[in-house]
């Protein structure tokens, strides 16, 4: 196994040098610093019914580490997938191939170099979450055992799962993102769905595959038996509060059972048995052919051609061309990359939701089928800016004549107008409904969503971030948080507030864009 | 036309620099440029291109500054990039479109002049297949291609000849000929004989500077009767080469044929004088 380590080195190096790396730490970095608001805060992170925990070290240590493991799994996955195709697409993968490195090797190196990623990243909320602990001082004693243990037995097996789990999202889904954000979206949902499950018995310790469960039981348990409550729900995330106050008990913290270690070291040998079971369908870089064989050359075609046929052309018979500054032929041919972009059978699901939206009740509409649609085409918008470079054309597009005032406007004129069209029957629904301000609400946040890939795809040359950040908020509007929702969340209501707090954003983040876009026109 | 690149310097971070102190004008014809990799050869084209800005420096495009005015030169400019992709989802009519809306080309001779370059880069039967199915090849012709859609006048070509197999380098060769009438052309390659072949004229650079500019036999006439060739046993190689700079060498049984450069009056027995080529020239002017 020694010789995994250089390669698990090298790969973890390549992606941890680069700037949406870098700009994955600050979003870590603060979003660590929000998971202990402090008392004052209109939000809470891990509450239950009118009940929240003393900042003692107990509570901050697991309050960190279960929003750590939430939006760490939630992110994680975004961030870490990919370590194969750009293997495919760097050709390294070919050089790979013909080493005597297993498949179940080259994976497992995969899989370790994804987990040391999200362990940095996790390293860095769980530092965080011990500076937070002194920042929030309540005078409780620190313990560094706290937010180690935590860490050590909840945030890093679950690490471990969403690393596998990236793992086989490459090996059997190859290229087909869409089909892997949508999958893990689904299996993070049933995850999380049971995460509250009251019954008490070794399967439910041992099913909680991020460990959170367990958590929440011991949480409720304090709570019930110190004010003789029924309570059954612990809620976990940014849930907004306002104007309202808690009642304060201390928690302790979780007497790490020896069941519960089980099930975490059972959870990874299970990804580690994934993988290895993936290794067996694993490409290994031999992919089909996509070329058409040429028809084979008969002697009479051969001597048809003299062998070198210069087929050419005079310079003086070319047509005359025309002077054409125009957008229109960019807005199409980034309509056309959009469109082929991904499978047909994605189109096939895209036009049911489409029709769907017509016909279900419109806040069903409204509220789940069209964000569903709209984060459908994240493969397609998560390219829009950085596409280019993805595929060296960069050099001729910043070669011509005025990209930025040509270029980059025909970019986000085209992915608007693609969710525009996909919003129709929604927007037109709010329209005769008279619900001028929802419509707005709609264009609003669906140009936030090109917005935002164009500015982040920019700044990182990497669609990521945009990827993560779009799956966030798509997570958040189905956690029913009107305040989050990037469309308004309003249904029937006018939140004319969010709706100039989210044009302000996209007009900062439009200026943005252009600003580094201009420099980086000229600065190759 | 006449292109006057002055003072260009370019500099990457403290201890890097691309360019040092570079001038040099062109007017029309072929340029060929050599060096040896991390010459500057691509920072320079990358610099008239318009896709990277000087640190010090300017080019003058017909008395019009293109460093502050880049749109002057992009409307007539023709540039294969080294490394450059496509889009692999386009064919190649699609993809010429695309490339001409970017050059700001259209009208309705485009179409009919897309075909006419798909024909001149032997692409007219893969035009309607996905790019991303082409070989390598290909992909360089058709990058070739898209150089002339927009009737450039400065053509830009960094080593266009990489990928394309010797019946595609020689049409290649007669494209340039056509072209260079009435256009500056600046090429690249590490293949010397297709700058021999091709090129008015020869710019030499090392690190970041110009070492040499003249016409091709102007280049040779400075080493000649200075390259001989001689054969060796294959024990004196070593002493040979801390003494000569060895061009060639072909390993014939324990003996070793040599083509070398010799700066000393003496000539070593055995060796014979020969005709000095662009590529001898080339690597003395580098080497030392």
């Amino acid at each position: 196994m020694n010789y995994l380590y250089p390669i698990i080195k090298a790969d973890y190096l390549q992606r941890s040098r680069s700037y949406a790396f870098l700009i994955t730490i600050a979003v870590t970095i603060y979003a660590a610093w929000s998971f202990v608001p402090p008392p004052e805060a209109n939000y809470t992170t891990l509450t239950m019914f009118g009940y929240k925990g003393v900042y003692n070290s107990a509570w901050v240590g697991h309050v960190t580490a279960l929003m750590s493991t939430l939006v760490l799994s939630l992110s994680g996955f975004f961030l870490v997938i990919g370590g194969i195709k750009k293997d495919v697409d760097t050709e390294v993968g070919l050089i790979i191939a013909t080493t005597p490195i297993s498949n179940f090797g080259y994976l497992f190196s995969k899989l370790f170099s994804n987990f040391l990623i999200l362990v940095t990243i996790s390293g860095l909320a769980f530092l965080v979450g011990i500076l937070m602990f002194f920042v929030r001082s309540s005078g409780y004693p620190f313990h560094i055992g706290d937010f180690l243990l935590p860490y050590l037995f909840m945030v890093l097996p679950a690490m471990f799962l969403v690393s596998g789990l990236a793992i086989l999202a490459e090996v059997f889904l190859g290229r087909k993102s869409i089909l892997q954000y949508l999958l893990f979206f689904v299996l993070f949902g049933v995850l999380m769905s049971n995460v509250n499950n009251n019954t008490k018995n070794s399967m439910v310790t041992v099913t909680d595959a991020l460990g959170i469960r367990t958590v929440f039981n011991s949480v409720k348990d304090k709570v019930n038996t110190e004010f003789n409550e029924k309570i059954d729900k612990v809620s976990l995330g940014y849930v907004i509060h306002k104007n309202r106050t808690f009642k304060t008990f201390v928690w302790e913290g979780l007497s790490w059972d020896g069941l519960f270690l089980l099930s975490r070291a059972l959870w990874i040998s299970l990804t580690v048995g994934l993988v290895y079971l993936s290794s067996f369908f694993f490409h290994r870089f031999d992919f089909k052919q996509s070329v058409k064989k040429e028809k084979k050359k008969t002697w009479e075609d051969l001597l048809e051609k003299p062998a070198v046929s210069y087929a050419g052309f005079h310079k003086s018979a070319l047509p005359p061309i025309a002077a054409a500054y125009g957008i229109i032929p960019f807005i199409r041919t980034e309509l056309l990359l959009m469109v082929r972009k991904d499978s047909k059978w994605l189109w096939a699901l895209n036009i049911s939701i489409w029709v769907a939206t017509l016909f279900v009740p419109l806040s069903f509409a409204y509220s789940f089928l069209l964000p569903v649609l709209l984060f459908l085409q994240v493969s397609r918008i998560s390219e829009l800016t950085t596409k280019e470079k993805t595929n060296r054309v960069h050099y001729f597009t910043y070669a011509s004549y005025k990209p930025l005032q040509r270029m980059l406007p025909a970019q986000i004129i085209a992915a608007f107008c693609l969710l525009v069209v996909l919003a129709l029957p929604v927007t037109g629904r709010l329209l005769m409904a008279s619900n001028l301000m929802g419509m707005l609400q709609v264009l609003n946040g669906s140009m936030l969503i090109v917005l935002l890939s164009v500015c982040l795809g920019i700044l990182t040359g990497s669609k990521k971030l945009f990827e993560i950040l779009f799956f966030a908020l798509t997570y958040i509007v189905f956690q029913g948080i009107p305040e989050a929702h990037y469309l308004g969340a309003l249904a029937f209501k006018n939140y004319a507030g969010l709706m100039v707090i989210i044009l302000i954003i996209n007009a900062l983040l439009l200026i943005f864009s252009f600003a580094v876009r201009n420099y980086q026109t000229r600065n190759l | 036309m006449i292109l006057e690149i002055k003072n260009l310097t370019k500099k990457y971070n403290k201890q890097k620099t691309g360019l040092s102190n570079f001038s040099m004008t062109m007017e029309k014809g072929v340029l060929g440029l050599l060096g040896p990799n991390g010459a500057g050869k691509s920072t320079l084209m990358k610099i008239i291109a318009t896709i990277s800005k000087p640190t010090h420096g300017t080019i003058f495009l017909n008395g019009e500054d293109i460093v502050k005015n880049p749109d002057a030169i992009r409307k007539i400019l023709g540039y294969l990039p080294q490394d450059f992709g496509v889009y692999p989802n386009l064919n190649a009519y699609e993809f010429l479109e695309y490339i001409a809306a970017m050059k700001g080309v259209g009208g309705a001779g485009l179409r009919k002049r897309i075909d006419m370059l798909l024909d001149g880069v032997n692409l007219t039967a893969a035009a309607k297949q996905p790019i991303g199915s082409y070989s390598g090849g290909m992909k360089q012709r058709i990058g070739i291609a898209q150089t002339l859609l927009n009737d450039p006048k400065i053509l830009i070509f960094d080593e266009p000849t990489v990928g394309l197999d010797p019946e595609e380098r020689v049409r290649f060769r007669q494209l340039i000929s056509e072209m260079a009438s009435d256009a500056i052309i600046i090429l690249s390659s590490h293949i010397v004989s297709d700058i021999e072949t091709i090129a008015d004229k020869v710019a030499i650079m090392k690190t970041g500077t110009l070492i040499d500019k003249a016409i091709p036999s102007e280049i040779i006439k400075r080493i000649e009767n200075k390259v001989f060739e001689t054969v060796i046993s294959n024990a004196d190689l070593p002493a040979f080469k801390a003494k000569h700079l060895v061009i060639d060498t072909s390993r014939q049984g324990d003996k070793t044929q040599l083509r070398y450069i010799s700066g000393f009056q003496e000539i070593e027995a055995g060796a014979r004088n020969v005709p000095a080529g662009l590529e001898d020239a080339y690597l003395f002017l580098t080497q030392n």
